[in-house]
């Protein structure tokens, strides 16, 4: 070949080189950048006051007075809005006005019984007041606003009624004063629609600050706080202003989605700014700082993944790892050394070889199904101990699936250590045991530390083998091998399949995964160290 | 030390034939009186009709030589003429190869290395071997130098130090290790490294020392002080050297043998083999017409 044509084909190699390298580490930021950026909004990110609130009542933690006297500051700004939304809700819910008037009624009947009216004047003034009842109780029902004022106004008018002054009907005449207020300001043939639309805003409003005041405590934690974070806030205050309709514009097409601003909803009623107040002055009601709330990595979490952290995942991941890597890395090196140092060179030895490269490349799931059966099923009975999954039959599960990766890795290492090693060491009248222990395995140990470093990311990250062999997605930090534990590769799987967790939590989705993937490099990292710190002591620096 | 032993205690003694008609000299001093060449260690290593093949093909045919004790014996010969067979049939290194066998007998002090009951252990810890490429361990000078020993029995400190000590000096590296012997011994030259192991080999208190090549991987200063250190082992071990390099065999050696093509053509005193060789192989071989 001419050398023209050689410089450039080198340069062109070395260019694709260049350039693949270069899409690898674009690739990986594309992908890992993402998940850690958005993974560690899980631990910075800004908190509200209903976060704070929340640390202190589950976790104890936070000062007590500062959140005291930041929860009565919250109030107070809030209290507008309640004042508002109560003072139209009572306009719209009739209902329990009727039965108020009803009771009013009864009451005003004992009242009468008591005073030991005569019994026509009793009737009479039953009557009378059974009348007056009837029209306030019509015009609470009515949808037509002048039959409304019409009945108001008779019932009012009664007011002046001699006979009733004193009596607990003046407490209807209040009642319908009050009514006639609220009847000016609404229009009532849309009270229907009222009720639907401010039930909708409640239920955003709890959302938003927790259970509105007034309202028995609930008994599951995620309903006590409002939005615990300044992002989930922006959400829900999105949702506030704008009312999400799925129209239809065609009769074949599918609904179209349009967003309508929820104001028009309530035109014309004094509902309508509350939604300009909550707008400009959420921060004061939710008072966000920047939290830094590295307890996540420590914490416990209630079932439902909405408050806490992933405290007990990492520790059952890491159980689960190290377990495995107790058992397999022995395991491993000895069977390597036995293949090359013991076994000859016949049919057996080969059979076995094509077996266990064979399985290095077997699905996890496979591996998983037969931990399954053999370790949780069979072997535990053996023992006279329960059937039932744990931490000790998922690590046995993963130890079998990294042993031929590092069976593997061991023999290339320790097949590659050159055999005046082994010469200098049995011409001095070494034992073949003792030559491999004091020589050979310190030679082929980088070799062999490698294997370790990609089976100790593998073991760290497999779902399908620990899934039905002892990992959970809800349980306790364990006490015991015997017990079950969650760990990070399945509680991600869960929070993907559940309902609609990942999408309202994204935060805890991309939390769990970016504390998998920095807890694999913080292993690697830590394994690679001790790799270079041999590879040194073998090259003699 | 431990003597070299068989298993079976009845061992007969095994009388040397050798076809070549050498006798070990005896020094004698300017005064006229014999300086006593007797070697503490009368280990003789005899071939009886020794021959070695890597499966199909021939290592050495139908070897048949004496070694004396206290004495430098050179082999010399072509590349691939079974020279380092020969001399790592010696201590059983072969072994380590796979498909080889061994017809006839290897005597090294009156007992048949390739006997079935020989002790492996105890025999290379009776012959100490040197290799073509410096190979010390990953670790420190003195771990090096006390690896020998330790696998005898020796764990006392102040038993192992002034053994690592004196294999030092005797290899003629402790002036410059000395400092700090805790270096690793992949730190130092090539020269040193070579020295490194010639201590290391020294340490078990061997009775016979096999060399093969051990200077070809040196620089020729280097090379010097290793033949002024087999000048002065020979005091007390029997040394075997395999080389390439005539001159070297012909300063350093006692006796040298020339092999060809797996069969020893000559064996004699160095000085009446480079200057009047008998066969016409060896003559054509000195005076560089082959090989």
């Amino acid at each position: 070949m001419r050398l023209l044509i050689r410089q450039l084909w080198d340069k062109f190699f070395t260019g694709s080189a260049v350039v693949s390298i270069l899409l690898m580490v674009l690739a990986l930021v594309l992908i890992l950048g993402p998940m850690l950026v958005r993974g560690g909004s899980a631990v910075f990110f800004r908190g509200t006051v209903e976060f704070r609130k929340m640390q202190l009542a589950l976790y104890n933690r936070g000062d007590v007075d500062e959140i005291t006297t930041e929860s009565a500051e919250v109030e107070k700004s809030r209290q507008v809005i309640f004042d508002t939304l109560n003072h139209f809700r009572r306009g719209i819910e009739t209902e329990h006005l009727i039965k108020r008037a009803r009771k009013f009624y009864r009451d005003y009947g004992d009242q009468l019984r008591q005073q030991n009216t005569p019994s026509e004047q009793y009737t009479l003034l039953r009557s009378q007041a059974k009348k007056i009842r009837n029209k306030l109780c019509d015009a609470y029902e009515s949808e037509n606003k002048n039959q409304v004022l019409e009945n108001l106004d008779f019932v009012i008018q009664q007011q002046d009624n001699s006979d009733f002054k004193g009596t607990l009907l003046e407490e209807l005449f209040v009642l319908a004063q009050k009514y006639k207020k609220v009847v000016q300001s609404i229009d009532l043939t849309r009270r229907e629609q009222y009720a639907q639309s401010l039930n909708e805003v409640q239920e955003i409003l709890r959302q938003l600050f927790g259970p509105l005041p007034g309202e028995p405590t609930p008994s599951l934690a995620l309903f006590q706080y409002g939005a615990t974070r300044w992002d989930l806030a922006q959400k829900y205050l999105h949702r506030l202003l704008w009312k999400e309709e799925w129209i239809q514009i065609a009769p074949d097409k599918p609904l179209v989605r349009r967003e309508l601003e929820r104001k028009t909803l309530f035109a014309g009623t004094e509902l309508e700014s509350i939604f300009d107040e909550v707008q400009n002055n959420l921060p004061v009601m939710l008072q966000p700082h920047p939290t830094f709330y590295w307890q996540y990595f420590i914490d416990d979490h209630p079932p439902g993944y909405y408050f806490g952290g992933v405290g007990p995942e990492i520790i059952g991941t890491l159980l689960i790892t190290l377990i495995s890597m107790l058992v397999a890395i022995p395991l491993g090196i000895i069977s390597a050394a036995y293949l090359i140092e013991c076994a000859g060179e016949n049919i057996i030895v080969r059979v076995i070889r094509t077996c266990i490269n064979t399985l290095a490349g077997v699905p996890s799931i496979v591996f998983g199904l037969f931990g399954l059966a053999f370790f949780v099923l069979y072997v535990l009975p053996r023992f006279h101990m329960a059937s039932k999954e744990c931490i000790l039959t998922a690590s046995l599960t993963l130890a079998l699936l990294v042993l031929p990766v590092i069976i593997r890795a061991s023999e290339e290492a320790i097949r590659s250590v050159p055999r005046t090693y082994k010469e200098a060491s049995l011409a001095l009248g070494a034992g073949r045991f003792r030559t491999f222990v004091t020589v050979t395995l310190p030679a082929a140990a980088p070799g062999i530390l490698t294997g370790i470093i990609l089976s100790v990311s593998r073991a760290a990250g497999e779902t399908a083998p620990i899934l039905f062999t002892g990992a959970v997605a809800f349980a306790e930090v364990p006490r015991s091998l015997l017990q079950q534990t969650p760990a990070l590769s399945i509680g991600s799987y869960v929070i993907a399949t559940s309902d609609n967790v990942g999408m309202n939590l994204p935060h805890k989705q991309y939390g769990m995964v970016m504390t998998l993937i920095v807890l694999i490099l913080c292993l690697n990292i830590f394994a690679i160290w001790i790799r270079s710190r041999t590879s040194k002591k073998l090259h003699g620096y | 030390m431990t003597q070299l032993q068989t298993s079976d205690a009845n061992v007969e003694q095994i009388q040397i034939k050798t076809t070549v008609n050498v006798q070990p000299e005896i020094e004698t001093n300017s005064a006229g009186n014999t300086l006593s060449r007797s070697c503490p260690n009368c280990y003789v290593i005899a071939a009886e009709d020794f021959s070695f093949y890597y499966g199909n093909s021939t290592g050495v045919k139908n070897i048949t030589l004496e070694m004396f004790p206290c004495t430098v014996t050179a082999i010399i010969g072509p590349s691939g003429c079974g020279k380092s067979t020969f001399l790592r049939s010696i201590n059983r290194m072969n072994d380590l190869i796979p498909h080889t066998r061994a017809e006839g007998r290897l005597i090294v002090n009156n007992h048949n290395v390739y006997d079935k009951r020989t002790n492996l252990v105890n025999l290379r810890q009776q012959v100490g071997m040197v290799f073509q490429k410096p190979n010390p361990f990953a670790k420190s000078i003195y771990d090096n130098v006390a690896y020998g020993p330790l696998l005898q029995g020796i764990r006392n400190r102040s038993r192992l130090d002034p053994l690592v000590e004196e294999s030092l000096r005797s290899a003629a590296l402790w002036d410059e290790v000395k400092d700090d012997l805790q270096k690793s011994a992949l730190a130092l030259s090539g020269g040193q490294q070579q020295r490194l192991c010639i201590a290391r080999a020294m340490a078990t208190r061997p009775k016979v020392l096999l060399m093969d090549e051990p200077c070809s991987a040196l620089d020729p200063l280097a090379t010097a002080r290793i033949e002024d250190l087999i000048t002065q082992l020979k005091q007390n071990y029997t040394i075997v050297i395999v080389t390439h390099n005539m001159q070297q065999a012909a300063r350093v050696s006692e006796y040298t043998a020339f092999f060809c093509l797996g069969e020893l053509i000559e064996y004699d005193k160095t000085g009446k083999l480079f200057t009047n060789p008998i066969k016409k192989q060896t003559e054509d071989y000195i005076t560089g017409r082959f090989g």
